[in-house]
């Protein structure tokens, strides 16, 4: 639609509301997604969305509420819904909205045309070649590509008026080889032309090679390398359970009366970093406010949390910029997670790491058994092997993990240099940013048969 | 029901895509509306509406699926859209080796319509609000509750589905939902409770009188009670031992270890890059065993009150009741028209997209644990030591659905027939043949209750289904409870 129909639109809505203030945040595109099975395409799609968001504040009362058309007579009775919905009496909590537009976002090239204008047949194509060249060598590939554009804007009856185009592609890939083993590879970039789907394809494949006729390990501890994706895993969850405002304000969060404290290895520091230039970057949040890389470890000492206008007003702060879509009720939370990058080079780590686990993903974590330890279990899954002296002898059978995380990252022995991009094309927006990591004493409590 | 002009442009955009001599096309619209409210600490915390609307269509051209979804509700919109699922099939053609299996099906013509009482939102807003704050009121008169919610939500959901087949379907699905949770804290404890489930918002497919029913008041003060008591209860031990579930946590082990299982997509591999896939086996059904002989699991798209009940599924195909476990084995899947006939079934019609832009999945509908002859107290008097657990709050479980380990918000402690002390952090793990194969008891009908799970995230992108699971309290032998070391 462009920067100047959609925010002509926006403004014009906001502007004409009898609120004291209106926010409207519009968010709208296409994505084409290929799902693919056993040689063959089981979901192919192409799907619009559209999404509005309006907020009004009435007399210190704020009202939300959502729409899916741009029409001036859509955004009118969106807006009218909203002020009927300050209305309605009762003490508000988190009723603090964005004043006038203040600092101006970082310029950021977050769209690439030719990610979206490469025909979805040449797609298709490469593809097919690349089932039928893995199916003449035994292996099988299942997986997905998705590949589309966004538009994010955000304008308000006091002045703030904000645009930012985005593309996304990503591929995921699982391969299996001899009917059981599987492997696990994906890749994803704001510019298809960055994605090699073959290497993505062949990287898999060798996974699932190497994890054939895996071994049953006893349960206890072990030293543990994760892969990035591991890596991620737990970091999402710490996330969702520790770095959110709301977390930190119903005292849930493992930071809460915690800030200043060492809750983790000295080499470990966390940040969400919505401008770095190797993530999805986003330079401003839903409510318009410049996105800021937030420190939330430091060092391994507890240092901040992220906050959106509403919660940021409750600890007397400005917005860090991580306001969410207004009908979310989860509150602030960091979307961009990085850990910083460590010394060792990945290709070191096997012989450090000495006698112990190769975890290249986990499935299905949970965060939620004791969030104030950050206590997380879930199950290792697309390739664990073991290594003995710094070298990898075989596949294990996946494992259950049970663990208190902040209590595990203490025991980081190294991270890698290299960080890598974890992030789900699905949702285009953020993603993690990480390196391989080495812990020690890992808890293993269940295995699969 | 559909607005005439919206069904006009339906029947003319299926006209449309006849003529471009499809093998099969149907075109989907749904508008769904949703209304939430929350009172934290008797204020309001969360006050939104929602509107959404558009219209999906998906043809089957030369044995190939092709797919598009947009909001523009106009001929030459739905036009646009419609050429472009028929192209994306047209491409997806090219390359498939074998067309897909899509048995033809009596054109099925009718409406659905959720039965209710009261209109939820037809209700004031400041109607709801006084009795979130009633219920948040009584839920926080303590001074170790540091954080009490109470909250509502609503959605209506209309649909009207037009094929190539002559298929006509309209629906009018209303859910209705409520939840409450206490969290405590005390020395850096945090313990929570929560009513009628954990997670989140109990749904009912029911207007407002079935939040009414829930009676949140009445429940607010055993709720804070127990969400006191955690805060200096002992923690659960790790033993093998007998273990009783409330209906409230075996919703989500039936949810898990069954639900995602019989999902015949998933059996065939579909859903290896995301979800994962299945340990049951096609060619094993009806011989495999799943569990004791007291197991008896159903999926019943048709029972009252489920958030997986429904008149059609998304591809027109009537609601049904489908047994999967019977007396222990494992008898049937959840599928569609295709999946059912890659393994020579037919559909049990429980294909189901979570909006208009979203393309149908095999999903669940309620999938229910079907009561026994005994009842709670009956079970606790016959165990001589063990716990009972009740109300999720954690779940994790492997990408074939074997390995799993669940949290609750509380325990019990049973020793001799009696119910103990409370019990916090309790969790349990298990493989879900072995587990299941271990039930020596099912509560009878008057102790079943169904609950509506409404955050069920299945697909890339992801979907989230509202799906139902009832049961009643059942007890399961020599179950690994806390974690091991």
């Amino acid at each position: 639609m462009g920067r100047a129909r959609l925010l002509a639109a926006l403004t014009a809505a906001a502007r004409r509301s009898t609120a004291d203030r209106t926010l409207i945040a519009c968010q709208r595109g296409g994505q084409t997604t290929l799902r693919f099975a056993h040689g063959r395409f089981h979901q192919t799609f192409h799907a619009e969305s559209l999404d509005v968001w309006v907020k009004v504040a009435c007399g210190g009362r704020v009202g939300v509420a959502a729409t899916n058309a741009l029409s001036p007579e859509a955004l009118r009775r969106a807006v009218q819904a909203a002020i009927a919905i300050a209305q309605v009496g009762g003490r508000r909590r988190l009723a603090a909205m964005p004043a006038a537009a203040g600092d101006r976002p970082a310029p950021l090239m977050t769209h690439r045309p030719e990610t979206v204008a490469r025909p979805i047949t040449e797609t298709i194509a490469t593809l097919a070649t690349m089932w039928r060249r893995a199916e003449r060598d035994g292996d099988a590939l299942a997986g997905s590509f998705t590949a589309g554009e966004e538009e994010l804007a955000v304008a308000g009856s006091e002045g703030v008026a904000r645009y930012q185009p985005f593309t996304v592609a990503g591929v995921k890939i699982v391969a299996t080889h001899g009917g059981r083993a599987t492997g696990y590879a994906a890749a994803t970039s704001r510019d298809l032309a960055r994605l090699d789907l073959h290497a993505v394809a062949e990287q898999a494949v060798q996974l699932a090679r190497a994890n054939a006729r895996p071994r049953t390990l006893p349960l206890g501890r072990y030293d543990v390398l994760l892969e990035p994706d591991a890596v991620a895993e737990l970091l999402e969850w710490l996330g969702y359970i520790a770095f959110g405002a709301k977390a930190f304000a119903e005292r849930t969060s493992p930071l809460a009366g915690r800030l200043g404290d060492r809750l983790m290895h000295e080499t470990v520091s966390i940040s969400d970093d919505a401008l770095h230039p190797q993530g999805l970057a986003m330079p401003f949040d839903y409510e318009g406010v410049p996105t800021q890389r937030v420190a939330l470890i430091e060092r391994g000492v507890a240092s901040g949390v992220v906050f959106d206008t509403a919660y940021g007003a409750l600890y007397h702060r400005r917005s860090t910029g991580h306001g969410m879509p207004y009908d979310e009720s989860e509150g602030p939370l960091p979307t961009h997670l990085t850990i910083s990058a460590g010394t060792t080079p990945r290709a070191a780590m096997e012989r450090l790491l000495g006698d112990g686990l190769v975890i290249h993903r986990f499935h299905y974590v949970n965060g939620l058994l004791d969030t104030r330890r950050a206590l997380m279990t879930g199950l290792t899954r697309d390739g664990t092997f073991l290594v003995r002296r710094g070298q990898r002898v075989g596949a294990v059978k996946n494992l259950r993990f049970t663990e208190p995380i902040l209590e595990a990252f203490s025991r980081v022995a190294a991270l890698s240099r290299e960080r890598r991009l974890i992030a789900d094309p699905g949702s285009g927006l953020g993603g993690c940013l990480v390196p391989a990591m080495l812990i020690r004493n890992f808890t293993f409590t269940g295995t699969t048969q | 029901m559909t607005p005439p002009t919206i069904a006009a442009l339906l029947h003319d955009t299926v006209a449309g895509l006849a003529r471009r001599r499809v093998d099969y096309a149907d075109v989907r619209w749904e508008r769904q509306q949703h209304e939430a409210l929350i009172v934290q600490n008797g204020a309001v915390g969360h006050l939104a509406t929602s509107l959404s609307e558009g219209c999906a269509i998906r043809a089957l051209v030369r044995g190939a699926w092709g797919y598009a979804a947009a909001s523009r509700l106009s001929g030459p919109g739905l036009g646009a859209t419609a050429a472009r699922a028929v192209e994306m099939a047209h491409a997806c053609a090219v390359v498939q080796r074998e067309r897909v299996p899509f048995p033809a099906r009596p054109p099925q013509r009718g409406s659905y319509r959720t039965p209710l009482e009261v209109d939820p939102f037809t209700v004031e807003l400041q109607k709801k609000l006084e009795y979130l704050q009633w219920a948040n009121r009584e839920l926080r008169d303590h001074d170790a509750i540091r954080t009490a919610m109470t909250s509502l939500e609503f959605y209506r959901t209309e649909k009207h589905l037009c094929s190539t087949e002559g298929a006509d379907l309209q629906q009018e699905i209303v859910e209705s939902g409520a939840a409450m949770e206490a969290l405590a804290a005390l020395d850096g404890e945090i313990q929570r409770r929560s009513y009628p489930m954990g997670n989140g918002v109990c749904l009912a497919q029911a207007g407002y009188e079935y939040v009414k029913a829930l009676d949140l008041v009445g429940h607010a003060p055993r709720v804070r009670r127990e969400a006191v008591a955690l805060l200096r209860a002992t923690a659960c031990p790790a033993e093998v031992t007998t273990v009783i579930l409330m209906p409230d946590q075996l919703a989500l082990q039936l949810h898990e270890s069954c639900g995602h299982a019989v999902e015949l997509d998933r059996v065939l591999g579909q859903e290896l890059s995301f979800a994962g896939g299945s340990f049951l086996d096609p060619a094993a059904r009806g011989r495999f065993r799943y569990g004791s002989r007291l197991v008896n699991i159903t999926a019943d798209a048709s029972c009252p009150r489920g958030v997986g009940t429904f008149g059609y599924d998304d591809e027109g195909v009537p609601a049904q009741t489908t047994p999967i476990v019977r007396d222990g084995l494992h008898v049937g899947f959840l599928s569609s028209r295709e999946s059912a006939a890659r393994v020579g079934l037919s559909s049990t019609g429980a294909m189901r997209a979570d909006g208009w832009n979203a393309m149908p999945l095999v999903r669940m509908t309620n999938v229910n644990l079907e009561p026994g002859g005994s009842s709670l107290k009956a079970l606790i008097a016959g165990t001589r030591r063990g716990v009972l657990l009740a109300t999720n709050k954690s779940w994790s479980i492997d990408d074939q659905r074997l390995n799993f380990q669940f949290g609750t918000e509380i325990g019990w402690e049973i020793r001799r027939g009696t119910l103990g002390a409370v019990l916090k952090n309790p969790v349990y793990t298990g493989i879900t043949p072995t587990f299941w194969g271990s039930c020596r008891g099912v509560a009878g009908p008057s102790e079943w209750r169904l609950y509506g799970v409404p955050n069920c995230a299945k697909g890339e992108p992801v979907q989230i289904m509202h799906t139902g699971h009832g049961a009643a309290p059942a007890l399961f032998t020599r179950v690994q409870i806390g974690a091991r070391r």
